[in-house]
């Protein structure tokens, strides 16, 4: 026995990846050159299959924000909050999106996955209850181990199923938080949320809603599909990440209850972790102040989301939500067309996802194109043309006959 | 041990295998769950939605990760509902 014995299905799983073709996982990217385009293997390739939703990674503002705070503060705050991080940029920040959404508060946090760690562990205690959708991402159910609190999971968009857990709770349900997404990643759909807002309204519990692929895509100023859904008066959290509009690196969480303060107090993921660096939060403050008028870039990337989703539903591919949105997943039918269909998109210059069980949802095999606002029209056609020369070369496998998988 | 809440709880841990599981012809109860059955995450939560439905329960998400065997999930959940007198 070794400590390394229980890695052997994975070790499997990834050899057999590299035996049908290159492997997906360890694929360098070798440069980046602008938000649209990088480098692969010597190729420039289209970059389909990041969360660089608004294209703002290369912004000049952007980037002039962070290199002016890394050559006056410094590269890194050495430390947390609690000690010594906590730097003005910090608060400011903090300050810019709690008036972003009209609240009292908002706590940032040095990375996404920390956020809902963070929050999730912080708020919910023993005796609570975090009733968590089933696609969850690996954050919410993390936090939810990290906190005392019961976690049951519903299933996924389903606010009846939802509803039978909390009316199981009783009068226990004002204890209980509970947790969505705006935006799914594997499969891109989007929850029932005003449904979900009405379940926990009527049980009197309490609502996270994780924005973290849906903030700077939905609503009027980019706040996520709770703004879009105009039920931001009927969420009591919302999670946030950096690192995909908002173009850097790191988290937030904001609320309508002034008490959210006291997490700093409690939130083990914010106070033991070193601070983000000065020139991630100046560039990440650029960033959201672009987000919030940056209704242009969103009409840009709506619009290149529909092309994407007609085009591909005209091939006959089947997409993992029926609501166009900015992570287009084609369920195809094994694992060897999903393979097929990503290597065959790179060889034609494009990067995208590939994402095979156990990572997806119901066992699907899913190669998932990100759009974004910064992919001109001659991308989106390029794109569209890989994917018809794949289903054209494979009518064997072509994807219509895999609809009903 | 009650003795009618445990045929219950098997009766719907048996309807549940065949919906979440049909591949799974008569599952040996006592095999590991992961490690003799080869069921990933996704498997057991699916299962495990199935058998709250079965039963009208709401299964706390740390109970799953101190059972090791259907049989133990049994008794487990034989305990909840009786505890919370379902």
């Amino acid at each position: 026995m070794s400590l390394f014995d229980k890695f052997a299905k994975l070790a499997e799983a990834r050899a057999a990846l590299g035996a049908e073709g290159p492997s997906a996982i360890a694929t360098p990217i070798e440069s980046v050159e602008s938000a649209s385009r990088g480098r692969i293997a010597g190729r420039e390739v289209i970059l389909a299959g990041t969360n660089n939703y608004l294209g703002l990674t290369f912004d000049p503002d952007v980037i002039a924000a962070g290199r002016e705070a890394l050559e006056r503060l410094g590269s890194g705050t050495t430390g947390s909050r609690m000690a010594n991080g906590s730097y003005a940029g910090h608060r400011a920040l903090e300050a810019e999106l709690a008036a972003a959404f009209g609240w009292p508060s908002a706590i940032v946090f040095s990375t996404g996955y920390q956020a809902n760690l963070g929050t999730l562990s912080g708020l919910a205690g023993d005796g609570d209850y975090l009733l968590v959708d089933a696609d969850s991402h690996a954050s919410i159910y993390d936090g939810c181990r990290l906190s005392r609190a019961q976690t049951v999971v519903f299933r996924h968009n389903d606010p009846d199923n939802l509803d039978r857990r909390l009316s199981r709770l009783g009068d226990r349900a004002s204890n209980a938080l509970v947790v969505v997404e705006g935006l799914y990643s594997m499969l891109g759909d989007q929850p029932p949320l005003e449904e979900f807002v009405e379940v926990k309204k009527r049980h009197g519990a309490w609502l996270v809603v994780d924005e973290a692929h849906s903030f700077g895509v939905f609503g009027e100023r980019g706040l996520g599909l709770g703004e879009a859904a105009g039920l931001l008066d009927d969420i009591d959290f919302v999670v946030g990440t950096f690192s995909k509009s908002l173009a850097g690196i790191g988290g937030f969480c904001v609320s309508r209850h002034p008490e959210l303060e006291l997490l700093r107090l409690a939130s083990r993921p914010y106070i033991f972790t070193a601070s983000p660096s000065p020139a991630v939060i100046a560039s990440t403050r650029v960033a959201l102040d672009k987000v919030l008028q940056g209704q242009a870039l969103r009409e840009r990337l709506h619009r290149n989301i529909r092309r994407l989703y007609e085009g591909a539903e005209a091939m006959g591919y089947r997409l993992g939500s029926e609501q166009p949105g900015p992570v287009a997943a084609l369920i195809l039918p094994d694992r060897a067309t999903a393979l097929a269909h990503w290597q065959g998109l790179l060889e034609a210059g494009v990067y995208a996802n590939l994402m095979i069980p156990p990572a997806t949802p119901a066992g699907l095999n899913l190669l998932r194109i990100s759009m974004s606002a910064a992919h001109s029209d001659e991308d989106v056609d390029r794109i569209l043309a890989a994917l018809q020369d794949m289903a054209a070369a494979m009518p064997s496998q072509a994807p219509s006959s895999a609809v009903s998988a | 041990m009650n003795t009618s809440t445990r045929n219950r709880v098997d009766d719907a841990i048996g309807k549940a295998l065949s919906i979440a599981l049909p591949e799974l012809e008569q599952p040996n109860r006592d095999a590991a769950l992961t490690s003799d059955m080869g069921l990933d995450s996704v498997q057991i939560m699916n299962l495990v939605m199935e058998i709250e439905d079965e039963l009208d329960i709401s299964i706390p998400v740390d109970l799953l990760s101190e059972t090791r065997t259907l049989n133990e999930l049994a008794a487990r959940l034989v305990a909840l509902i009786d505890e919370d007198g379902a």
